[in-house]
């Protein structure tokens, strides 16, 4: 590769200013990473990379001209933020105007550059600078006269540039002109697919802010049982006394272990809604609680599982359906996974549920 | 990787259940740490047995390892699953 004179002086200003660039792209993803863990934000993706003496001299070959000094360059240094959904780019675009300096009249919203009726590279590109109110390094202090490209896209938007630049493309002229209508026909499924994900987001979480309330106001029968609704249920810990009583046979800790499991388990019992399992547990707890009584009375055992009480709920639900030994050993492969005991422990806790008249 | 073979025999109670939990120390260390606990030879588990395959469980998972334990008697599965600690230990 031949360079101009003047180019080669760029070069040599990047080589003398590298370390500082690295330094640079330290602070970067160490500010951009202390802002998205406070603001409770979770990415797809956060990079940074200095540019390469090769890629600096390729760019230098081709439009060196362009460039007075190095400090022309705004993509030096380059990161990245990759989101989950496109309307996240918003939110952290106003989280990064807010923490650098953004050199307004190099930045540009890819996003609105394209003709309603194109599709294709979707993101948005900020100029910054550190401000020396974020940091300052007295032995550097030309780290905040730096300025660095910040891209913020979704995972959809770096998909589709991923594989644009891995076809050798820099701009979508350089496409024979036969391959654009197909890029173009991609990109704008990929855009419709960034909207859909969002859209069906935003209503999850409508949903379940509805079913919350709708639980905890204790209109039970009105919800169905789902994993969502079983979890905000799990949440008024409606199995707790059960599960105290339980453990107060043995004066016994309780362990709180995760209950969602036995969302399957109600769901195979035939349960439709929230109200369907209050009514087997208010119906079968006394049983659910004799079974335990029997089982733990006596061992000297002071810890047991908050799921418990679930356990014995559903192997009584089980017995009293008369479902017999083949539905405890069917509970018992839903709970524990298939596994060569649970023949034997159906059978245990078959002679356990005729001792205390269980079995209908 | 390979994981790691413990082989337990006897009673794990309140006469020995100090001693156990130094015995496995050396499992709560280390990265990746799949352990497999051989329980044939294993007669009896107390609550004290109990809590400390619970800290070992946790110990694991958190180091992005998995604890089994395989080879249980019918006596010994009974405490755990009337405690409902089958549901939290995997057991095969």
């Amino acid at each position: 590769m031949r360079l101009d004179l003047h180019s080669e002086m760029i070069l040599e200003e990047y080589q003398a200013k590298l370390p500082v660039f690295e330094q640079l792209k330290t602070v970067v993803l160490e500010q951009l990473r202390r802002c998205l863990d406070e603001n409770n934000i979770v990415v797809s993706g956060l990079e940074a990379r200095v540019k390469t003496e090769k890629s600096l001299s390729g760019k230098l070959e081709l439009k060196g001209y362009k460039y007075h000094t190095l400090d022309d360059i705004t993509d030096i240094l380059g990161a990245r933020i990759i989101t989950f959904y496109s309307d996240e780019v918003d939110l952290i675009s106003a989280l990064v105007e807010k923490l650098f300096d953004i050199d307004w009249e190099n930045s540009v919203d890819k996003r609105k550059m394209l003709e309603t009726d194109r599709f294709g590279y979707l993101s948005l590109h900020y100029v910054c600078r550190i401000p020396e109110a974020l940091y300052k390094d007295p032995n550097m202090p030309e780290l905040n006269q730096i300025r660095f490209e910040l891209q913020m896209r979704s995972t959809l938007q770096h998909v589709w540039a991923n594989m644009y630049h891995d076809m050798g493309y820099k701009s979508e002229v350089e496409i024979p002109v036969e391959y654009q209508r197909n890029m173009s026909r991609l990109a704008g499924m990929l855009e419709l697919a960034d909207e859909q994900f969002s859209r069906i987001r935003r209503e999850i979480n409508d949903y379940r802010r509805n079913v919350q309330s709708l639980v905890a106001s204790g209109n039970f029968n009105e919800v169905p049982l789902n994993g969502d609704t079983f979890r905000s249920y799990l949440e008024l810990k409606p199995f707790h006394r059960l599960a105290e009583k339980i453990a107060s046979i043995n004066q016994a800790e309780l362990y709180e272990d995760s209950l969602m499991l036995y969302y399957g388990v109600f769901y195979l019992l035939g349960m439709k809604t929230i109200g369907d399992i209050e009514r087997l547990k208010n119906e079968y707890k006394d049983e659910a609680f004799q079974l335990a009584s029997l089982q733990l009375a006596g061992t000297g055992l002071d810890i047991v599982a908050y799921s418990v009480a679930l356990q014995n709920l559903c192997i009584v639900a089980v017995l009293k359906q008369g479902f017999g030994k083949a539905g405890l050993k069917r509970l018992f492969s839903l709970i524990y996974g298939e596994n060569s005991y649970n023949a034997q422990r159906a059978q245990r806790v078959y002679e356990q549920a005729q001792k205390i008249n269980l079995i209908p | 990787m390979g994981k790691t073979l413990v082989v337990l025999k006897g009673r794990i109670d309140t006469t020995n259940a100090d001693q156990f939990q130094q015995d496995i120390a050396p499992l709560m260390e280390g990265e990746h740490p799949d352990i497999e606990i051989d329980c044939s030879e294993m007669s009896y588990t107390s609550s004290q047995g109990l809590r400390i395959f619970l800290l070992l469980q946790k110990s694991v998972n958190a180091r992005g390892g998995k604890m089994v334990l395989r080879r249980m008697n019918p006596q010994v599965k009974e405490v755990f699953d009337i405690t409902g600690f089958s549901n939290i230990i995997t057991i095969l």
